[in-house]
């Protein structure tokens, strides 16, 4: 092993060159899918983190929030429906709101503080408490510093718009990248009359539903559409990654992020390919030597594995130098490690494969020509 | 110079490797691109279409329109400012739209507007709608009978319009009334009264300063924000953003490029010392010996910019529909340069190795 590790000592530039090319393409992969988490986070937040294992679109809103209201039969006979143990609306808006003394994008999440079901509420509360009466509300904790922390009074921008006072903080509970707050229904019918005076009623985006014992969620889905006319119903999985917009960027970003593995693969292979290639006259006297094939290749994969180690500990470097740069910025960097690893194991497997030409050519070596004048193929 | 070019004529394989790295970071770089194109046209078709030089949002919408109110009040106002030569009242509704014999229901923006532009003719009759040919490519044809929303509202296509798209859903541009008409049946929570549009689009008289009689709209209205075409397009929603994400990400692969390119060179350079040494004791200068390094990896680049091109467009016909890539001829040669920069950058790293090779180290003197 001491030759692999000797060769690489001596020539410090020229694997800290690769180390150095593979740390920024590592970078590069896990800045994408941190900044990927991040974007669909701050989308979908909210409804990722409600109680909500059902949830029932509009079937014209094509599973967009915004676009799906419910009329109050459609709601009626949701609940209804065999198999659904409880149902709330759900109402959701963006408004511009009166913020830590600015007029900033704020979204309202409605759902029934009176109901036992609890359904609607934010799941990931990290400070303070739920709300309890209309008025209060659970923000993002991504906003505190926004005006959006406890104690701070949020206002919806329009003649009788309701204030709303924050009591408790969630983590990731954004909406379409904007600060949420989740309220009381009745606070976000208030809001919405304040800003639409010439509506004629106030209605749900959608339907919160929870199965009753036993049912799976998916087969309520079913149900639910079969039996209420022009709703869609999706689990809360489903809602989250069919989402408009995640899923397009979900897409893109698979492509871009293959095409950046191909890259780090292709990079090594070639580099190693190069450097056998090079040392082609020393490796064939090693092998008339008597050098077991295996021990050659050892020492290739110990090479592969240590400019990989080092290229990884350069690109998480880089990556956690530019993290705290985006705290507070309209997108978040999220580095999960049942992300991150995987991502850092299937790339070590890659370069490997990588290296597989170089060490075909290892295996190759004929020690023979050791013993014939070769400097004018190997040029 | 010369002894480089036909190095790589002669021996393309020992290029094989930068050209194949470069290839695939080309293909990155026109991917990434054109995806921002593709997002960046398609949202913001619909304002780009307007030919307004200024747009009109009430002061507490925060420039978004779908929350915007102008009253006719406001309006009368803003047509009165001196300078103001047109004023057109401006709504959208975004809403599914139902194409005959297509099971999918498309993404429709129904924007009702007052002004015709260069891209945009005069409105139509009520219950007609000029449609982005978007919605042409999913099966819309001329005289086709449109349901819009959950109300199913019918419009018929009149005629189809280009780059005309709101936040990547296809354009249906129609007559106030019927946008109304289309709002109310359909967002029984979201109607306007009578008169009152979500934006205004105003056109100022061409010997009038813009800035001013923008300012001055503001002024007469005290309700209301008026932007300039190019603000009110940056004020659409997550467009900052997205141009913000993708430039940083294309900026981390250009230099990734020039690394790989100066990576692969200072290789090949450390190869050739001895080669070098040789020419330079011949009387090979160092400027002609870095000249050939750099022209060697300006032509990899551009062989790999030409086979990353094709890839793309062979990725262009095999992508999810999903994706809204779009490659423009602008991007292609943004990318061209940039490449070239890289490469020129990259070889560069070299320059001072060649420089300091001792031609005496040919015969065998010094190291």
């Amino acid at each position: 092993m001491l030759l692999a590790t000797r060769e690489i000592l001596r020539s410090k530039v020229r694997f800290g060159l690769l180390a150095g090319a593979v740390g920024l393409l590592v970078f590069l992969i896990l800045f994408q899918q941190a900044l990927f988490g991040g974007l669909v986070t701050s989308f979908i937040g909210a409804v990722d983190n409600q109680d909500s294992p059902v949830l029932v679109y509009n079937a014209q809103a094509r599973r967009n929030v915004e676009a799906s209201f419910l009329l109050p039969d459609q709601v009626s006979a949701i609940a209804e429906v065999d198999g659904v143990a409880a149902s709330v609306p759900i109402g959701e808006s963006t408004y511009t709101v009166e913020a830590g003394g600015e007029l900033v994008d704020g979204v309202l999440f409605g759902y029934p503080l009176d109901d036992p079901s609890g359904l609607g509420a934010p799941t990931t509360l990290v400070e303070g408490r739920l709300p309890e009466r209309p008025g209060e509300a659970v923000a993002s904790a991504a906003d505190a510093e926004d005006g959006f922390d406890i104690g701070d009074v949020v206002r919806i921008a329009a003649d009788g718009g309701p204030e709303i006072e924050v009591v408790g903080l969630g983590e990731d509970l954004r909406w379409s990248v904007a600060p949420t707050l989740f309220v009381d229904y009745s606070t976000f019918e208030e809001a919405q009359r304040a800003v639409n005076p010439q509506a004629r009623v106030v209605l749900p985006s959608l339907v919160a539903v929870r199965p009753a014992e036993g049912i799976d969620p998916g087969a309520l889905t079913a149900r639910i559409d079969g039996a209420v006319g022009g709703v869609e119903s999706l689990t809360n999985d489903d809602a989250v990654s069919s989402s408009p917009g995640v899923q397009a960027v979900n897409q893109s970003f698979q492509v871009i992020l293959a095409l950046a593995f191909g890259v780090v693969t292709l990079v090594v292979a070639f580099f190693f390919l190069i450097l056998t290639v090079q040392k082609a006259k020393p490796l064939t006297l090693l092998r008339a030597v008597g050098a077991p094939t295996g021990y050659l290749v050892r020492n290739l994969v110990v090479q592969v594995v240590a400019v990989m180690a080092l290229g990884i500990a350069i690109g998480l470097g880089l990556v956690f130098a530019v993290r705290p740069f985006s705290t507070g910025g309209a997108i978040e960097l999220d580095l999960e490690p049942a992300t991150v690893i995987p991502t850092l194991v299937a790339l070590t497997v890659l370069s490997l494969l990588g290296g597989a030409g170089a060490i075909r050519r290892v295996v190759r070596i004929d020690p023979l020509r050791a013993t014939v004048d070769t400097s004018s193929e190997l040029a | 110079m010369r002894i480089a070019l036909r190095e790589l004529v002669r021996r393309p394989g020992r290029f094989l490797v930068v050209g194949g790295a470069l290839t695939v970071l080309v293909l990155l770089l026109l991917f990434l691109g054109g995806l921002l194109d593709g997002l960046y046209l398609n949202s913001t078709g619909a304002v780009r279409a307007l030919d307004a030089d200024g747009v009109v949002y009430s002061d507490d919408a925060r420039q978004s329109f779908l929350r915007s109110e102008i009253t006719a009040d406001e309006r009368a106002d803003i047509e009165a400012v001196d300078g103001v030569e047109a004023v057109g009242g401006l709504g959208f509704a975004l809403l599914g739209v139902q194409i005959p014999g297509v099971d999918e229901i498309a993404d429709g923006a129904v924007v009702g507007y007052e002004l015709a532009t260069g891209s945009l003719p005069e409105p139509p009759a009520p219950g007609g709608a000029h449609a982005d040919r978007q919605l042409a490519d999913e099966g819309a044809e001329i005289g086709h009978e449109v349901l819009v929303g959950p109300a199913e509202v019918p419009l018929r296509i009149v005629g189809f319009v280009d780059d005309t798209n709101y936040l990547q859903q296809g354009g249906l541009w129609v007559e106030p009334g019927t946008w109304r008409q289309v709002l109310a049946e359909n967002r029984p929570d979201a109607i306007l009264a009578e008169g009152s549009f979500q934006s205004a689009v105003v056109r100022i008289a061409p010997d009038a300063d813009a800035e001013a009689v923008r300012a001055a709209i503001d002024a007469a209205t005290g309700s209301t924000e008026t932007l300039s075409q190019a603000e009110a397009i940056e004020a659409i929603p997550g467009i900052t953003e997205q141009n913000a994400t993708f430039t940083a990400v294309i900026g981390v692969t250009v230099f990734v490029a020039a690394l790989v390119i100066a990576l692969f060179f200072a290789l090949l350079t450390l190869e050739r010392l001895g080669l070098y040494a040789v020419l330079k004791a011949v009387g090979g200068r160092s400027s002609t010996l870095v000249a050939g390094v750099i022209a060697q990896s300006v032509l990899v680049a551009l062989g790999a910019f030409v086979l990353g091109g094709l890839l793309t467009l062979g990725l262009l016909e095999i992508v999810p529909d999903g994706i809204p890539l779009q490659l423009e001829p602008s991007r292609a040669v943004s990318t061209l340069v940039s490449l070239t920069v890289a490469a020129v950058a990259g070889a560069l790293v070299s320059l001072r190795r060649i420089v300091r090779i001792d031609p005496a180290s040919a015969i065998g003197a010094g190291a």
